[in-house]
């Protein structure tokens, strides 16, 4: 386990790094393709569901009262009462609009309703925050990706 | 005895039909009964609700809306609150007494801020709270034809000092009779000789519920009989617990307008804005009180009569030991402390009320929105909606002031939607918005005018290989053939400006440029942005398209400008969030939903040359750090004759569109400017929307250029503008002329980074 985690980490350290490159490309048919080199931790997190659900839940809101709405939102959600959980999300979309945290849960509830599209749409636009880690600049990518 | 035999048949006869008779109206009696009280005993009208107001710690928030909303909820300005529908405010703290509402508890809350910022919450202990909910105002209701308007309560949720002042006042004897009493009516007519007044009635509360169950108001003795009739078969077939509460829910206690106030729980709810759990010894004495001549004792409308009253049966509960003497002292002394009657009346706002219905009809059968108690959440901000409809009225007056009572008749709509989510936050759909009638909102389809061409310059935008912001359209004169005619495009200035960088073509809103540009790139392209931007309808392929005979109503136009105010991001219009059966579970929900049609980088250089239009445009007016702050951008429209003024903007988290114009068509004085923008800045001005968020977007970057010939320019150079270009599509070229001024400084924006990203890249761009 410990030495899949180590693995896991240089493997984030490299992408990381060749994203910073991909973010600086001056070219402009690289915009029709947005993020190309998370590949490898991108496929692993894609290969294991219930791994990728750890990840996005143990991100945390930057504002207490929105982190523990998410709270009650990843109880309804590990619960797949969606509807209940979605409902808390939006709640909590309505205090804060800048919170990576939340785009990352939005995306993967529609991601486990079956909504891609939107899964996908909601990734794009979390992507679009100033504010976020280039950790959860991975995980959005996943969406992406999937 | 052959006589005496007949008369015996006779008599016999007589007793047997009789009888039977009696039995047949005793059965007929007894399903009438049951069938009403065992089925659904009451239809509960849908009712349509504003959003609830959350106020989280560390969340934004604008103390005057904040007031306004407590204004409108009756909530009461104090010195120290102490009682639910208190607040004060001082320098950096809101306290307030919450009445209540669904999870959220009543109580005093404490809330201190910093730079409209909440910093803490907490309650009366003193222990800290992660946020809390303001009830939300009613905005309407789907009402069976009988307009009976009620909130259903269960056993557990009647407070007991209702149960008791009910009885104490209605029924002393009720746990003890069979439906009827002849002690209560004897020593009803005796407490009333002894008071002088009317203070107890002599029907049991089973008598009361059968009579208004079944029953008309005639006072025969037929009616008498029936009445006692029903009682008694009340009482066979149902518990003492269950005829009281079918009392409670079923008792009429006011009429609002057409609405009908039904039972307890609606009475607290529209009396005092608040659930009967809520309520106080005194105002509940007050409710029971009422049931004597509900309009006589209508607190509203006879405050003297309705606090005599009150006091009455305050003393009826202390003579039954229900309250003590200095309690009744107390509770005398207090005043009545109803609700405005604003607050939760009658449908209001009738546009938001429409778009609603639809939304409803899609997912709902109208029967069950009439009778199954549903409540329908919205996305209703009322102090939004009160300030919108408020400066369509005030620009209206203003406009007729100034150009005289030929615009006396002048019709218009406007529409307020969150630009991150599609939800609507407010909809007037007439220049009187709180009558009912035509719904300009959703009804008014208009040319659109100049508001197309940000759809048609996303179009060449989103092609960023070949138009940036930079590239140069050409404004000369120019024509074609269309439908057999000759078109010839002119500008509203009636002049012609030659080689322009798109940006300005765009804030200056040429129509020449224009044109040229949406033939440049085609009607397919156009017409897949329209979709993509959420527009259904079909594009005619006529030129005069590209300039603003498309004609859209304000709610299609406004979801457009939607996608574009959200980045790219197609959102569903919402005018609902979720609908609650009468237990509080969601019961269907409209959530969130987005799709990205469009890139955000297009969009961001859109926006960019619609933020001009606030800056030098048709929109100048504010300052450049308000138009930063709100990230703001917008656009007018004028259509051919002036007949329509338009006008779209976003300011901060929200995105407005107005248009104002005449229902028959005829030619108006007003531009985009002088009409529709006056109404969206007196509401903007008025709401103050908050700081918009930050977005990044890593392929964008800033050059200053020209404005004439859009090339590389420089900060210090004159008709200079600092723009933004995705990276790679900016222009390559500093012309000679500019040489000089452009090396004076460096782009703004250019730092210690940028100065590292030059060594590692060989310095590029």
């Amino acid at each position: 386990m410990r030495k899949i985690k180590g693995i896991l980490i240089i493997i984030i350290l490299i992408n990381l790094i060749s994203c910073a490159s991909d973010q600086q490309s001056r070219d402009p048919s690289s915009y029709a393709v947005p993020v190309n080199n998370f590949t490898k931790t991108v496929e692993l997190l894609i290969a294991n569901d219930d791994f990728l659900e750890e990840e996005i839940l143990k991100i945390n809101a930057q504002n207490p009262s929105v982190q523990r709405i998410l709270l009650d939102a990843d109880k309804k959600l590990r619960q797949q009462n969606y509807r209940q959980a979605n409902s808390d999300l939006e709640r909590a979309f309505r205090i804060t609009k800048s919170d990576g945290a939340l785009y990352l849960r939005l995306a993967h509830l529609r991601y486990k309703q079956g909504l891609l599209r939107q899964s996908e749409s909601f990734a794009s636009k979390g992507l679009l925050l100033s504010n976020i880690s280039s950790w959860e600049r991975l995980l959005l990518n996943v969406y992406l990706k999937n | 005895m052959k006589i005496k035999l007949t008369l015996g048949v006779f008599i016999g006869f007589i007793a047997i039909t009789l009888f039977i008779f009696f039995a047949a109206i005793v059965a007929v009696i007894d399903y009438r009964v049951t069938s009403k009280l065992d089925g659904v005993l009451w239809t509960i009208p849908a009712k349509i609700y504003s959003r609830p107001l959350e106020l989280a710690e560390g969340s934004k928030f604008n103390k005057d809306n904040l007031i306004k909303e407590l204004e409108m909820l009756s909530y009461k300005k104090v010195s120290n609150p102490e009682r639910p529908g208190h607040f004060s405010f001082s320098k950096s703290e809101l306290k307030i007494f919450l009445r209540g509402y669904m999870d959220q508890r009543s109580g005093i809350f404490s809330l201190s801020y910093e730079n409209s910022r909440i910093k803490s919450i907490s309650n009366q202990l003193g222990i800290s709270e992660d946020l809390i909910k303001l009830e939300p105002t009613v905005i309407g209701g789907m009402y069976p034809s009988h307009m009976e308007d009620r909130v259903l309560l269960n056993w557990p949720e009647v407070p007991q000092v209702l149960i008791d002042t009910i009885l104490s006042v209605e029924d002393q004897n009720f746990f003890n009779h069979f439906g009827i009493s002849l002690k209560s009516i004897s020593r009803a007519f005796l407490k009333n000789i002894q008071a002088g007044e009317v203070e107890q009635g002599g029907s049991t509360i089973t008598q009361q519920l059968a009579k208004s169950l079944f029953f008309s108001s005639e006072q025969t003795i037929r009616r008498k009989v029936m009445e006692a009739i029903a009682s008694i078969l009340i009482e066979l077939h149902y518990s003492k617990e269950e005829i009281l509460l079918a009392y409670i829910n079923d008792v009429f206690l006011a009429q609002s307008g057409k609405r009908a106030i039904h039972g307890f729980g609606m009475g607290a709810q529209h009396f005092f804005g608040t659930s009967i759990s809520n309520l106080s010894t005194d105002q509940i004495a007050l409710l029971v009180g009422m049931l004597k001549g509900p309009s006589l004792y209508n607190p509203r409308r006879n405050p003297n009569n309705a606090t005599k009253r009150r006091n009455l049966v305050l003393g009826v509960l202390n003579r039954s030991n229900k309250i003590s003497d200095s309690d009744l002292e107390a509770l005398k002394s207090k005043e009545l402390g109803i609700a405005s009657p604003n607050y939760r009346t009658e449908t209001k706002h009738p546009a938001f009320h429409d778009i609603v219905r639809l939304e409803l009809q899609k997912n709902f059968d109208e029967r069950d929105l009439r009778t199954k108690g549903l409540a329908i959440e919205t996305n209703l901000d009322p102090v939004f909606q009160n300030s919108l409809e408020k400066s369509l009225i005030e620009t209206k007056k203003q406009l007729i002031k100034k150009y005289g009572s030929k615009l006396s008749d002048l019709q218009g709509a406007a529409i307020a939607v969150d630009t991150s989510n599609g939800e609507v936050r407010a909809v007037v759909g007439s220049t009187k918005p709180s009558s009912y009638g035509f719904n300009r909102s959703i009804n008014a389809i208009r040319p659109i005018g100049s508001l197309v061409k940000p759809f048609i310059y996303l179009t060449a935008l989103n092609q960023y290989e070949d138009y940036n912001l930079t590239t140069i359209l050409d404004d000369s004169k120019f024509s074609m053939m269309s439908g057999g005619k000759i078109w010839e495009p002119d500008n509203f200035d009636k002049k012609f400006h030659g080689q322009i960088p798109l940006h300005v073509a765009l804030w200056q809103s040429y129509n020449i440029a224009s044109a040229r540009l949406g033939l440049d790139i085609g009607f397919e392209a156009v017409g897949d942005m329209f979709l993509d931007l959420g527009i259904e309808k079909q594009v005619p392929d006529y030129p005069s398209v590209f300039i603003g005979s498309f004609e859209l109503s304000p709610y299609e136009a406004i979801q457009a400008y939607q996608t574009i105010a959200a980045d790219g991001f197609y959102s569903p219009l919402r005018s609902i969030r979720q609908i609650k059966d009468t237990k509080g579970d969601i019961e269907f929900s409209y959530p969130y939903s987005i799709e990205q049609r469009i890139r955000p980088e297009p969009i961001a250089l859109l926006k960019f040359a619609m933020q001009q239009t606030f800056e030098r445009g048709t929109a100048r007016g504010y300052t450049k750090k308000q138009i930063k702050n709100w990230n703001a951008g917008g656009k007018t429209g004028t259509s051919d004759d002036q007949r329509d003024s338009w006008f779209v903007g976003f300011a901060g988290d929200l995105l407005v569109l107005v248009w104002l114009g005449f229902d028959d068509n005829r030619q108006t004085p007003l531009t985009g400017r002088t009409g529709a923008f006056q109404v969206w800045k007196n509401f903007i001005n008025d709401i103050n929307p908050v700081t918009a968020e930050k977005t990044s977007l890593p392929r964008i970057e800033y050059f200053w250029t020209d404005m004439q010939d859009g090339q590389l320019s420089g900060e210090k150079c004159k008709n200079s503008l600092f723009v933004p270009f995705i990276i790679g599509t900016e222009p390559k070229t500093v012309p000679d002329v500019r040489r000089k001024c452009s090396n004076k400084t460096k782009n703004s924006e250019e730092s210690v980074l940028d100065k590292l990203k030059e060594v590692f890249e060989g310095g590029q761009g």
